[in-house]
């Protein structure tokens, strides 16, 4: 299955290591992935402030460098919401719009595609960690993510998935809303902190950067320096590694 | 009522510091959500009910003039007199009238939003009437003269202790903090109002256009004893209130107490219609029906036309987790929360709100509890781009909105720009790996670090990963992408 | 052009055409539910005993001021009453009860009622104003007694507006549904039970 991995603005600047993990995992999986060299955002930024072009002309350009793909995974639920969104956007050109149909049938957030679509499971890994998981609202609402990465995490041995309260509650990213009304999303943080923290977890695991940056952030402020913000992909991959590494 | 919407980010700020509203807000704002889950879960299909609900308000509201014109009709014919007013303003001009014409001198009154919108109480007051609101939420209000912050429970930011104080300042009773003896308390004060009152005003959860009927759903009692006891009752509510029949009615009710509170059905369902009946000792003598419009006729047809739905649940407010760190009041107007964030800019002016609609993260818990889903973050977004179009944002979000999209579109410029700007944050966050400030993104610093980032670019680092294990083949971007994003361009 | 012509011109301008003539009346019927009267009548008892009504049943009419006295025995209440005429038949005498056939006043604490029908899917009483059918005998009062007869149970409340239809022609100037006794939850989200209609609220099921 010919992959085309979508990497998201956020990994690609802030956290490669995402990527390549999610890379690994999907290898794994039995995916051949390519990664468009092409690509750089998927328009919400602008989009979600109101910009309607950052959606209509990034919409065309993913369009251009994935339409070809088997399927197009992303780590990101937000913005595989975006793309899902793209035919929305072109209702005066139905042609145009029939091809984005077929596109965005096809574009995964990456632990539903783990889950539900890959070629092969992805076999148990190993790693000893407590983690809470926080769910991110896109994923959540609009793409139903919930029980995927937690069978993924379940799965792992060593791993022990602790719920928070409210996990499904927004940890208040949303983009520019971070900044735009920032004490409010430093209030929306905290409580998400406070909540993953009383699990006593080792690390706060999520599938969308953005969150993970916005309660990492916090963590940080408030004067944690130890628990751990992990990407779903990053925690899977390293959990194979260990298994590999046994084998070996 | 006093406007503060544009100055919600310092309202919301306040607000964010206030301590006792904090307090409230963790100790009964997330009951509401609680109990709705309960209530749900207890129904068999709610996605059908809620595909119900929004069909029937969808297809009202495509007649709308229809149903409002069989509602006049048939609410005339049994006596009813039907009054519209173009404003908030009028409405209250039409109330006073009546109020006049009819030698009232006390009025009673069960909750009613459009009479927030419109001030009425203040007009009657000014007016030399007396206006006693009954619903308990409401009665602590106006002892407090505060507006509502939630639209089905108004006092939610109220402790007891503080109704307690209200209470002690204004009966002159021995003081309690005991709940229930609070409730008996304003029982016991407000009884003698309901039997003098000369004019009870209650608002219309909804209009029935087949029998000229105002339907209001209560718990307390109030609604009935207001409708029941004076001799001249007004209804005042907005056109888009209107239901074609009663079995609409009952669809609706199937909905609405749920999403609201969580009761299967709330205590008291009162359908009026007409006057005191023919030889009956208790009703009405006089009957009227006010149809404010207040901004709502010009949102039919457009792109907001689908927030004239709204049945005035709270549902989404109740699950909303911006209102739920800031409360009501920092809204600025009648409706907070994502309703209000639409409703206000829509009727007031963008102008009024502009940070309305960008309190959001658009993390759409609310448009999963709508139950006539109303997609409450497409019309946030909405409102950003008039906002965009019509300049209204400030130059250095316009800049950046330009900028950001100019670079994603020129791949090899953005690549540049990430492999630097990458840089450059790696450089100043230093060897904590963390920034503690950044110019122009205090909205950020203020409150939280900012991990730096992690090194390379993924890109680059990918692109040093596939020239060491094999030759690198560019893929070339398509020069024509320019001329296809014009022609779409809105 | 006045404040109506003006909001329906912007309506029309809205929908971007004419009012229409004639729109059909939305047919929402459900399919009828063919439930046996226990079924109902199980599901109306433990509807309108969860919202806190209570509930005795009685074999005919006559036996209903028996059952009333009883009850406010158990309940330490008062035995001055004020009821609908329709129920002056009734021997209220000799249960040790002073029953007025008047609309009540406010030192009235107990108003008996009968009821038009009984709603099994949530518990609720349908009551109608009319000329003996004082609407604030249910409402005044602190405790509200209504005498509903088994078989006039229906399943939702569709079914209770096409009974109104058909035996009344229209509805009168008050139709109220009834849930359960007064209450509110305005201060810090407690529920209190009585707030300013009826603190109890028995229902004599008769048949």
């Amino acid at each position: 299955m010919r992959i085309g991995f979508f990497v998201t603005c956020l990994v690609d600047a802030m956290r490669p290591s995402i990527g390549f993990a999610s890379v690994a995992l999907l290898e794994a999986a039995g995916c051949e992935v390519t990664i468009p060299d092409a690509q750089t955002c998927c328009g919400q930024p602008g989009f979600n402030s109101g910009d309607r072009t950052s959606g209509t002309a990034l919409g065309l350009a993913f369009l251009r460098d994935f339409e070809s793909f088997d399927a197009i995974v992303a780590p990101s639920g937000s913005c595989i919401g975006m793309i899902r969104d793209y035919p929305a956007l072109f209702t005066d050109d139905l042609a145009l719009q029939a091809r984005f149909n077929v596109l965005i049938a096809k574009c995964y957030e990456l632990s539903d595609f783990l889950v539900n679509h890959a070629p092969k499971p992805l076999s148990a890994g190993q790693l000893n960690l407590a983690v809470s998981y926080h769910d991110s609202c896109t994923g959540l609402r609009q793409l139903s993510v919930k029980a995927q990465p937690r069978f993924l995490l379940q799965q792992t041995q060593g791993i022990e998935l602790r719920e928070m309260k409210d996990a499904e509650i927004c940890c208040g990213f949303g983009g520019s809303f971070s900044i735009k009304l920032g004490d409010i999303a430093t209030q929306m943080a905290d409580k998400k902190c406070t909540h993953a923290l009383e699990t006593g977890c080792d690390a706060v695991v999520g599938g969308d950067l953005g969150c993970l940056l916005n309660i990492e952030g916090r963590l940080r402020r408030r004067g944690d320096q130890h628990t751990q913000v992990k990407h779903v992909a990053e925690v899977l991959a390293e959990s194979l590694v260990n298994t590999q590494l046994e084998q070996s | 009522m006093k406007i503060s919407s544009e100055q919600f980010k310092g309202n919301a700020r306040k607000q964010l510091a206030n301590e006792a509203l904090q307090s409230n807000l963790s100790r009964f704002g997330g009951g509401f959500a609680d109990r709705r889950r309960d209530a749900v879960v207890k129904v068999d299909d709610f996605e059908a009910l809620r595909d119900r609900g929004a069909s029937i308000r969808a297809e009202v509201l495509e007649n709308l003039d229809y149903w409002l014109l069989k509602f006049e009709a048939e609410a005339q014919r049994r006596g009813t007199q039907v009054h519209w007013a173009e404003t908030g303003a009028e409405a209250n001009q039409i109330l006073l009238n009546i109020a006049r014409n009819a030698g009232v001198q006390r009025v009673v009154k069960s909750k009613s939003m459009v009479s927030e919108e419109s001030g009425l109480n203040e007009v009657l007051t000014e007016a030399g009437i007396t206006v006693t609101e009954t619903d308990l939420g409401e009665y602590i209000l106006q002892l407090a003269n505060e507006p509502p912050s939630h639209i089905i429970a108004p006092a939610i930011h109220k402790s007891r202790e503080e109704v307690s104080d209200l209470f002690e300042k204004h009966h002159g009773t021995p003081r309690t903090d005991d709940i229930p003896a609070l409730c008996e308390e304003a029982r016991g004060q407000l009884r003698p109002h309901f039997l003098a009152a000369e004019m009870g005003v209650s608002g219309g959860n909804f209009l029935i256009a087949e029998t000229g009927s105002v339907t209001i759903v209560t718990n307390e009692g109030n609604g009935r004893m207001v409708t029941t006891l004076p001799r001249v009752h007004v209804a005042m509510t907005g056109i888009e209130k209107v239901l074609p029949t009663l079995e609409d009615l009952s669809a609706i009710l199937r909905l609405l107490p749920r999403s609201a509170t969580g009761q299967d059905i709330t205590n008291y369902v009162s359908i009026l219609t007409g006057v005191r009946d023919e030889g009956a000792l208790d009703g009405p003598q006089e009957n009227h029906v006010i149809l404010v419009d207040n901004g709502r006729s010009r949102l039919l047809g457009g792109d907001l036309h689908d927030a004239l739905r709204c049945i005035r649940c709270g549902a989404c407010m109740n699950h909303c987790p911006v209102y739920q760190n800031i409360g009501g009041h920092a809204y600025g107007w009648v409706y907070p929360g994502p309703i209000g964030a639409i409703l206000t800019p829509a009727f007031l002016g963008l102008e009024k709100a502009l940070d309305l609609p960008q309190a959001s993260t658009l993390c759409a818990a609310c448009e999963v509890v709508c139950p006539v889903r109303i997609p409450l973050p497409d019309l946030m977004r909405v409102l950003r781009e008039k906002e965009l179009t019509q300049g209204l944002r400030p130059w250095h979000e316009q800049l950046s909105i330009r900028l950001w999209r100019w670079l994603a579109l020129h791949p090899g410029l953005y690549a540049f720009a990430a492999r630097w700007g990458t840089r450059v944050l790696r450089w100043l966050a230093g060897r904590d790996r963390l920034l503690h400030s950044l110019p122009g993104l205090d909205g950020w610093t203020d409150g939280r670090d900012m991990p730096a980032p992690q090194g390379e670019t993924f890109r680059d680092q990918w692109r040093k990963k596939q020239a060491a294990e094999r030759k690198i083949i560019p893929i070339r971007v398509d020069q024509s992408l320019p001329e296809k994003t014009a022609g779409l361009k809105k | 052009m006045n404040a109506r012509d003006r909001i329906l011109e912007r309506v029309r301008a809205g929908l971007k055409r004419p009012t229409p003539v004639s729109v059909a009346r939305p047919d929402r019927s459900l399919a009828p539910m063919a439930r046996s009267v226990a079924h109902l009548l199980n599901d109306f008892i433990a509807r309108a005993e969860s919202l806190q009504s209570t509930v005795a049943q009685v074999s005919d009419l006559n036996a209903v001021p028996a059952a009333v006295a009883q009850y406010l025995q158990a309940q330490g209440l008062s035995r001055k009453a004020v009821i609908w005429p329709s129920l002056k038949a009734l021997d209220w005498f000799s249960c040790g009860l002073t029953a007025e056939a008047r609309p009540p006043v406010s030192e009235d604490r107990l108003g008996i009622t009968e009821t038009f029908c009984g709603i099994a899917e949530t518990g609720t009483l349908l009551l109608h104003s009319g000329v003996d059918h004082f609407s604030t005998t249910s409402l005044l009062p602190e405790t509200h007694v209504a005498i509903l007869r088994v078989d006039r149970i229906v399943e939702r409340m569709e079914q209770a507006f096409a009974l109104m239809q058909s035996e009344l022609g229209q509805l009168p100037r008050a139709t109220n549904f009834i849930s359960g006794p007064s209450r509110t939850a305005d201060i810090e989200q407690t529920i209190v039970i009585g707030a300013h209609g009826p603190r109890r609220v028995h229902i004599i099921l008769v048949g």
